[in-house]
């Protein structure tokens, strides 16, 4: 794609004329055209009045997108979790978002990463809408529980579910959860959630009653790499439906292994809500969960 | 409403036509080009829709005519050319019942070939909504008098067969899938086996889901297919997905043939774009879309509908064959 413009390399450029071809170039990785708009206004602003080669621009530019995805609070959970490990009450990790996106499996995923480093874990099945929800948890249960005994490890690992049902059952379950794991002493609760409709008023509204019963110490929301600029709402929503108190702590960003260079979502959720990304998901085994390596995706976006 | 946002747009971008003049022409074009951009369509095919559009009205007949005619025009090749984007011109297969496979011509019993079941394969990505739209189409046939079987050759994702059995046994559907058996392959032969001996009109496959950067979950595909044979096979795509459709779904064509794709997640603000490109892409028509977690929220697809709607102009067709 530079190619183009390389014969002009080292001279000063017509800065929105290279402006649009960025936005252009982002677009094609799937950012967002609002969110690319966004991140280039920042860029001009910065350059504006000065003399701009294009070297300095696609800089600007490799800055802005690793600022974007390097995040300004501490991603260390498992020190979080050690340091809150005597208050008689589990550390409860709650996952969110749209259907279908690996809430459930990354879920697993985050279990098995909690079992490696000698944490008893508990996974309580809150899905009680979709078919087959709480049976896809006994078997990844039943699965890490397979692994864990390969392994020798001394964590523990358990499933808690009430079965499906509507209305009350969600928070019922939870709580119910949050209690047999205090007394079982437990270390991390996992709760999983159903899918749900990120513009769908009726299905978003019942996370904040889930949010204020629960009250976990993290709420993370998993999103897709696939998803398109619907991504940039879907953040935002699942991030302002807890009231205005609480926010979304984390994203996971799972199915990164099926998008190639085009990973653009990364930057449209977390430049629409400022939340960083925890770790992206990479396939669909237990090991397939991997932390940033943010020069990598800057790499892909740029390319 | 589906994909409103577009809509909005697109219904704003021709109102504001006031003259016809180039300038005003020059805006809207650029005006429509962006919502697309802005909803996920490939640039490629709105470079080309623009330049279609543009083609159209560069007549001399075009230029002289009045304003209110010219916005009549404008508006006409504005949606030809977007049912062109979703349209694939081609029609999903009449499926027959087998009951009716032997028909009686003047007052003589004529003897038909022996049809067998209709075997209909899903395929896509992972959680892009096989197992609950395979359902959705079990029941939509269901109720229009069809016997419809379900298999569930997804054998790898946790819990794929309760989700089946599940929704099957809700929707008071018969089904076939394993526990035990891990071979997605040898569990789909034999499903279809079965209802094909139990005559039944249609037979639907589940799979797993999968994608084109993991080549050995392709070549299982293509074992189940040349395992059942399926009469028609159907892609499953999110309605949200972006700009890796395109790819995907090409890569999907080459390995399944699929010859139409049922657009999911088409409730809420969905975009629906980078689907269109897909389709655009492997020019294959959608038939269905669904529209909600629930068996009834699923819609026919028909393009030239589809886009009216969006740009909430009732049945333009009509109006302009006039
Ligand atoms: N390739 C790939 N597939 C993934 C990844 N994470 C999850 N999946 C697959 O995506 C599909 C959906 O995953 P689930 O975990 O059931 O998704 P969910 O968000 O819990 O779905 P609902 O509960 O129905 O809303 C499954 O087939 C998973 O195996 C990933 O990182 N890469
Ligand atoms: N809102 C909405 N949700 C849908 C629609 N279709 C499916 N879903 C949901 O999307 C999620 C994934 O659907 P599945 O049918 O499990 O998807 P799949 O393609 O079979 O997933 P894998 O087998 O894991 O690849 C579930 O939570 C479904 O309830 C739809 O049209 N609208
Ligand atoms: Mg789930
Ligand atoms: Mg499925």
């Amino acid at each position: 794609f530079l190619s183009k413009f390389t014969s002009y390399f080292g001279s000063s450029i017509n800065i929105d004329e290279v402006s649009k071809q960025f936005h252009e170039q982002l677009i094609s990785k799937n950012v967002a055209p609002q969110t690319a708009r966004q991140i280039l206004d920042r860029i001009k602003n910065q350059l504006k009045g000065k003399s701009v080669t294009l070297a300095n621009f696609k800089k600007a530019l490799v800055d802005e997108l690793t600022k974007t995805l390097s995040p300004n609070v501490s991603t260390d959970l498992l020190y979080d979790i050690k340091a809150k490990a005597n208050r008689g009450r589990p550390y409860v990790i709650s996952v969110v978002g749209v259907n279908g996106v690996g809430k459930s499996t990354n879920l697993a995923k985050l279990a098995y990463w909690f079992l490696q480093n000698d944490l008893d874990v508990l996974i309580c099945a809150c899905d009680t809408f979709r078919s087959g929800a709480v049976e896809q948890l006994k078997v990844h249960v039943n699965n890490l529980k397979a692994l864990n005994a390969n392994m020798n490890s001394n964590a523990k690992i358990d499933i808690f579910e009430k079965g499906y049902g509507g209305g009350d059952h969600v928070v019922a379950t939870a709580k119910a959860a949050i209690q047999y794991g205090a007394t079982e002493k437990f270390d991390v609760i996992l709760i999983d959630t159903a899918g749900r409709t990120h513009s769908n008023a009726k299905l978003m509204a019942p996370l904040k009653k889930f949010g204020d019963a629960a009250n976990p110490d993290k709420i993370i929301m998993v999103g897709e790499a696939l998803v398109g600029t619907d991504s940039v709402e879907q953040a935002t929503n699942f991030n302002n439906a807890f009231g205005n108190k609480r926010n979304l702590d984390f994203f996971i960003i799972s199915k990164v292994d099926t998008v190639g260079d085009l990973m653009g979502t990364m930057i449209n959720m977390v430049m629409a809500t400022n939340v960083p990304i925890l770790f992206m998901g990479t396939g669909q085994t237990y090991t397939d969960i991997k932390r940033l390596n943010v020069k990598t995706i800057v790499d892909n976006l740029m390319r | 409403m589906v994909l409103a946002d577009l809509g909005n747009r697109l219904k704003g971008a021709l109102s504001s036509v006031s003259s016809g003049s180039d300038d005003e022409i020059a805006a809207l074009l650029k005006d429509i080009s962006n919502a697309l951009i802005e909803n996920d369509v490939n640039f490629k095919l709105v470079f080309r829709l623009k330049e279609n559009i543009r083609q159209k009205i560069d007549t001399d007949s075009f230029k002289s005519d009045t304003v209110a005619n010219k916005r009549k025009k404008l508006q006409k090749a504005v949606y030809d050319e977007l049912v062109a984007l979703v349209d694939a011109y081609e029609e999903p297969p009449q499926i027959k019942k087998l009951s009716a496979s032997s028909t009686t011509a003047k007052g003589k019993k004529k003897l038909v070939k022996k049809r067998e079941s209709h075997v209909i394969m899903f395929v896509g990505l992972q959680g892009a909504g096989k197992t609950t739209s395979c359902t959705k189409l079990a029941v939509y046939y269901k109720k229009r008098g069809y016997k419809v079987g379900l298999v569930c050759a997804d054998t790898f994702r946790a819990g794929a067969f309760d989700q089946l059995k599940q929704n099957a046994i809700k929707a008071n559907i018969p089904y076939y899938g394993s526990y035990l058996e891990t071979d997605p392959v040898k569990v789909s032969a034999e499903g279809v086996a079965k209802f094909k001996a139990e005559r039944f009109d249609i037979v639907i496959v589940d799979t797993s889901g999968r994608h084109k950067q993991e080549e050995s979950l392709f070549s299982e595909m293509v074992q189940i297919s040349e395992a059942i044979l399926p009469n028609q096979t159907v892609m499953v795509m999110d309605g949200s997905i972006g700009q890796a459709a395109e790819e995907q779904a090409k890569a999907f064509k080459e390995a399944s043939d699929f010859g139409s794709i049922i657009l999911t997640k088409m409730d809420g603000h969905a975009k629906g774009g980078g689907a269109i490109s897909a389709i655009a892409a492997t020019k294959t028509p959608i038939i269905f879309i669904g529209t909600g977690e629930h068996v009834a929220d699923f819609e026919l697809f028909k393009p030239s509908s589809f886009i009216s709607k969006l740009l909430g102009i009732g049945d333009l067709q009509s109006l302009m064959d006039h």
